[in-house]
């Protein structure tokens, strides 16, 4: 019981609060600043109102261009025409944790919210992306083109690489990575 | 109609991808954009972060600023975001917890969440864009739809949604969520078919939904929210149109407009056409007292989806032109129509000589 009484103030004292209270004060400032309105209030107050249009479910029909019969055949956006075998689209590893509160940020009153998770390139194009750029590099500094450095960025000096070996292998001169210049190097993308 | 599909040669990408098509002669305004680099005929090649990524479209189409979905192995894009349009709607779930007589978007059982790639979508549409988001029941997966329009919200203040949900997934504990979301940044699109529970009920397939409907729509008032209350016009509820009028009265007075609207001949709706088109050209009635019952306490009505020469001369400023662009047409005795600027036409997939039959130029 002793070491106990001690345990608890010396941890306090050390920094080691107990997670709830760091939740604390944060839950009390998002009630008190959350003005749902009253029934009589919520009559006062302007709302929108824009003809949105007519939206109906079936916006999306169109997508399944290749699918023959309209009314059974019609998926949203076909992705699982790809899912079953993971080894060709595999979902990224989820960024979302289920996290049984959710997780809306509480607005300030001149509604500009602050939000943890800025809207970025998911990753696994992104490194997908570096690896190929890196293998191009690597393709052109064999060839004599390019002299910086493998970091699977496409900066200038790659980009002029890029368009010089694109004219000397008559390919259209673009410096980019096309898929000609794959090709040309034997570079297996997809 | 507008191809919202387009044709994209192989791109090398593990995972959804969501480029946004930019004009040539700039730098890239984000690491979503691609740079147009040329046009050669129906090819046009665009710089994707050092990569060229090659559309095929007419070279007529204009397509700058266009957000598309590459999903992998996949040879056809989806136009996400069409810069030039009022009417993008994401898809975001294909799974639906009722069954609708006229359903156009007949439900499926998987989901594919890309709620990532709509938030980044999203964000790159034009400035004070509109955005619909549709289903399936958006609300089966209310806590990452939630989490996606806040993302939106934080980079794109001026970006506004219009949630088609049958509300009952709407749960008390949902409404300071929905007030931080704000009333300005969210229409709700709710169905509500009729004032008889058990009407409503048959229509939506589903024991209870009506019940379950009324506890949503108290959560959205007590939010503040802005709803759009929507009524689909079927044999099946054509005679208690003037009782949900009064209902919406003397109940849902804090509604933010009234739609009634015409069926779209698609998906389930086109297999039950015969047995749920009302012919409003030739029956008005019931839609008039419903109108001028709810107009006379301040009630804002619409008409959605009628042609105008369906509508009686004093009831047409009540229906506006709401059909989607990339999926209306006129009929042949349009050309000579009067109306015809004013006019949302048809749905893509109308069937005349089963439709209107009192129909012609105006």
């Amino acid at each position: 019981m002793k070491s106990r009484l001690f345990l608890i103030p010396s941890l306090l004292m050390a920094g080691f609060f107990p997670s709830t209270t760091d939740a604390m004060p944060v839950a009390e400032t998002v009630a008190g600043k959350i003005p749902v309105p009253s029934v009589l209030e919520r009559l006062r107050l302007n709302h929108i109102f824009t003809l949105a249009g007519h939206r109906s479910h079936s916006s999306h029909r169109s997508h399944s261009s290749h699918s023959s019969h309209r009314s059974s055949g019609g998926t949203g956006y076909s992705t699982r025409r790809y899912t079953p075998p993971s080894t060709v689209y595999t979902l990224p590893t989820p960024t979302y944790k289920a996290d049984p509160t959710p997780v809306i940020p509480s607005y300030e009153s001149t509604t500009t919210p602050t939000f943890s998770a800025p809207l970025k390139v998911l990753p696994g194009n992104t490194d997908k992306f570096k690896h190929i750029v890196m293998q191009v590099q690597t393709a052109l500094t064999a060839y004599g083109y390019y002299s910086g450095v493998i970091d699977g960025k496409i900066g200038p000096s790659c980009k002029s690489a890029l368009s010089a070996m694109q004219s000397d292998y008559n390919l259209k001169v673009t410096g980019t990575i096309t898929a000609d210049v794959l090709n040309a190097f034997g570079i297996a993308a997809n | 109609m507008i191809s919202l599909s387009i044709q994209v040669e192989p791109f090398p990408i593990v995972e959804p991808l969501i480029v946004r098509l930019q004009e040539s002669g700039t730098e890239a305004r984000s690491q979503h954009d691609a740079v147009l680099l040329d046009i050669d005929g129906h090819r046009r090649e665009y710089n994707f972060q050092g990569f060229s990524f090659v559309v095929r479209t007419p070279p007529d189409e204009c397509i700058d600023g266009d957000v598309l979905l590459v999903l992998p192995g996949q040879t056809s894009a989806h136009r996400l975001i069409r810069a030039s349009s009022h009417h993008n709607t994401l898809l975001v779930t294909e799974q639906c917890d009722q069954l609708c007589v006229m359903c156009s978007q007949p439900p499926k059982k998987y989901h594919t969440d890309l709620f990532d790639q709509f938030a980044v979508a999203a964000a790159l549409a034009p400035q004070g864009a509109m955005i619909g988001i549709s289903g399936g029941e958006p609300l089966l997966h209310k806590t990452r739809l939630f989490e996606m329009i806040t993302k939106v919200a934080v980079e794109r203040p001026d970006i506004r949604f219009h949630v088609l949900t049958n509300g009952q997934h709407l749960e008390p504990s949902d409404v300071e969520t929905i007030f931080q979301l704000g009333r300005e940044r969210i229409l709700w699109g709710v169905p509500l078919y009729s004032a008889n529970r058990n009407t409503h009920d048959r229509i939506v397939g589903k024991d209870g939904a009506f019940a379950r409907l009324e506890l949503g729509l108290v959560t959205l008032m007590r939010a503040g929210a802005s709803v759009e209350l929507r009524t689909v016009v079927l044999q099946q509820n054509w005679s208690d149109l003037p009782d949900l009028a009064t209902f919406i009265n003397t109940r849902l007075g804090f509604i933010s407009v009234w739609a009634l609207m015409q069926l779209e001949r698609i998906g389930y709706g086109r297999m039950n056409w015969d047995s749920s088109f009302q012919d409003t050209s030739t029956e008005f009635e019931q839609i008039r007292r419903a109108v001028d019952i709810a107009t006379a306490r301040g009630i804002r009505t619409s008409l959605y989806n009628f042609p105008l020469c369906s509508v009686p001369p004093e009831y047409r400023d009540f229906a506006p032109s709401t059909i989607s662009d990339w999926k209306r047409k006129y009929l042949e005795f349009c050309t000579d129509c009067g109306a015809r600027g004013t006019c949302g036409g048809f749905f893509q997939w109308y069937s005349h000589n089963e439709g209107f039959a009192a129909l012609g130029p105006l």
